[in-house]
């Protein structure tokens, strides 16, 4: 399960992520920012009540990644140890912007 | 003076003493004339006193007839015997109490008789068979194994006569049946399912010393030996090779598992009716513990209640909460895989039973035996064998059942109190190899993927274990990415297996018998 909650404000997306990023839910959030980003220069994901991500969210992320590159930034607020142990492991923390 | 195969019962009156011990000698002497190496029974209901002189008249005898005993002692000579040492040199039998069961209230009831409750602290099972005396002293002997091996039980002290029939008496303080508690006390369901389950368990896990009692295997086996001539010849071959192929077991079954022989006598739990005992496969009990529970009462609901004094919706969520918590999961399609071999052997067994009953001969017990048959083909046909392990879980290699994968390894993880950390690192490496295996191992085509979970102890270790019959592929062989690369540089993708290495302690892969097998392991200290 994973729950989306997004706000606008101008250009700035704020999307509040909770529960898990997994291969179930990673397509949901890849449409939800694919219908959203044009426009978007600054995109805000609030992971405080993420749980839990594997790869398949990593590869929202990575991608998301290289399309706000272009456009403006990204960045990734609130993520609590057992995230942020993944993308420690995979160098997620090196290439994504993280607050 | 008696005779019956080829045993010559000579019957003691009165005193023997100094007084008369020649006299009665020499009755014995020519009763027993032309009568060498028959065995003798000196049937002693109506002594009452022997003294040394009556005893060396004995002994005496014995030096001739090595065979003799001594039958219907009252105590005081048995007493006597005692003292002196004959109860070890011979069989010496006590003349058994005189019991009456009218108006006690009845507190259970198995395959070979009823158990009544006589006073306070004691209970007597009265055998249905009316020449019960070698299954009375079979039921002693298999419940003393029990208690010697770690089973509390509840030993028989006296052999009793309860009209006709033979009881054995049992000291039992204050106790209630399971069946009596969950009928009276519903709020403690859980609890019973509970402490069931514990008993269960730990009878399983309870090693018999070779030849020490029967392989339930063998009984099974003729079961599905005798359905041979009543189902159609493929099934019948079938059913005796599930069997056939069950591996021996020397761990102790009860064989008659259900909650009116389990009883609470203060805070302890006490297993009794313990003349069904053997070894074997837990399948073989839970397919009785089936029986107890729905098939018996499957066709008419009103049967369980009569027996157990439950209805039948509390004795299914007894059933399926034994079942689950016996497997260590709530995961439906395990415990429909085991319940369906239970069903197996279960319907076998009613079927016999109704058949050598004469059931054939009645309408309604004809309709009866039809429907198992019925039932019984349809798992023939799916079943390949009658074994499980409660820590495998077969399911089709597809996406949407992640989830289910996931909270099966769960629910091992928990029960063995893996930190919450660890517990997120095995449960993303579970979701990248599940996933891989459904992204690569049938594609485009549809197969099975089994996922099986070992907790060891000292030191904690947890393997899972991935198992399927796709195309061999060891993901392993991947390089690693370059997890160094910026951001436009990494391709999107290829990290699943990466993650799994390196969050798991040690992640192997083989291929063997036409199955890749990928093992996960993660200390949990």
């Amino acid at each position: 399960m994973l729950n989306i909650t997004k706000t606008m404000d101008g250009s700035k997306a704020v999307y509040n992520l909770e529960g898990r990023l997994d291969t179930i839910t990673a397509p949901d959030l890849e449409k939800s920012l694919g219908d959203e980003l044009g426009g978007v220069k600054e995109l805000v994901l609030d992971m405080e009540k993420l749980e839990y991500i594997s790869s398949a969210g990593l590869r929202v992320l990575l991608s998301t990644q290289k399309v706000m590159a272009k456009q403006g930034e990204m960045k990734l607020i609130h993520v609590n140890d057992v995230v942020m142990e993944i993308f420690e492991v995979t160098g997620f923390t090196d290439i994504l912007t993280i607050e | 003076m008696t005779e019956m195969n080829n045993e010559v019962t000579i019957a003691l009156k009165g005193r023997i003493d100094s007084n008369n011990a020649a006299k009665v000698e020499e009755e014995i002497r020519t009763q027993l004339e032309g009568k060498n190496g028959a065995s003798v029974c000196l049937n002693a209901a109506d002594l009452q006193y022997i003294s040394s002189a009556g005893l060396r008249v004995i002994l005496r005898l014995k030096k001739n007839y090595p065979d003799l005993r001594i039958s219907e002692v009252c105590s005081e000579v048995y007493e006597i015997l005692d003292m002196t040492g004959f109860t070890e040199m011979m069989t010496v039998e006590k003349a058994y109490r005189v019991v009456s069961v009218e108006g006690c209230e009845e507190i259970g009831r198995g395959a070979n008789g009823t158990i009544y409750r006589i006073d306070q602290d004691n209970v007597v099972k009265v055998y249905n068979n009316a020449d019960a005396l070698d299954d009375i002293r079979h039921e002693r002997e298999t419940a003393k194994l029990a208690l010697i091996l770690g089973i509390p039980t509840a030993i028989s002290y006296d052999i009793v006569r309860v009209n006709d029939s033979y009881g054995s008496v049992f000291e039992l303080l204050n106790a209630s049946s399971f069946s009596k508690i969950i009928s009276t006390q519903p709020e403690k369901l859980d609890w019973c399912i509970k402490e069931y389950v514990r008993m269960l368990k730990k009878i399983h896990s309870t090693e018999v010393p070779a030849g020490k009692l029967p392989d339930m295997k063998e009984t099974v086996l003729s079961w599905a030996q005798f359905m041979k001539d009543w189902l159609p010849e493929e099934a019948g071959n079938k059913l005796v090779k599930l069997v056939e192929d069950v591996p021996h077991n020397d761990h102790m079954i009860h064989g008659d598992y259900h909650t009116k022989n389990l009883e609470l006598q203060n805070d302890e739990v006490l297993l009794i009716d313990m003349d069904t005992l053997a070894v074997g496969d837990p399948i073989f009990e839970l397919a009785s513990m089936y029986n107890a529970f729905v098939g018996f009462s499957e066709l008419d609901h009103s049967i369980i209640k009569e027996f157990q004094g439950f209805d039948w919706d509390t004795a299914q969520k007894f059933w399926h909460g034994a079942l689950a918590e016996y497997l260590g999961t709530e995961n439906k399609r395990k415990i429909k895989e085991v319940e369906d071999k239970a069903r197996i052997i279960g319907y076998t067994r009613l079927i016999r039973r109704s058949i050598r009953r004469g059931g054939m001969d009645n309408e309604k017990e004809r309709q009866k035996i039809e429907h198992w048959k019925k039932e019984l083909l349809e798992l023939l046909e799916t079943t390949e064998k009658l074994t499980f392990h409660p820590n495998e879980l077969e399911l089709e290699a597809d996406a949407d059942n992640l989830e289910e994968v996931q909270a099966f390894v769960g629910e091992h993880l928990d029960a063995a109190d893996c930190p919450p950390r660890a517990r997120m690192q095995i449960d993303v490496a579970v979701e990248e190899i599940f996933i891989n295996i459904v992204s690569y191992a049938y594609s485009p085509e549809k197969g099975n993927a089994v996922v099986r979970v070992e907790v060891s102890e000292d030191p904690v270790n947890v393997i899972i274990t991935f198992l399927d019959h796709g195309i061999p592929y060891d993901p392993l062989k991947r390089d690693d990415p370059d997890v160094t690369l910026a951001a436009d540089e990494r391709p999107v993708g290829g990290l699943g297996i990466f993650i799994a290495k390196t969050v798991m302690d040690d992640v192997t892969y083989e291929y063997k018998d036409g199955q890749n097998i990928l093992e996960l392991k993660k200390n949990l200290k």
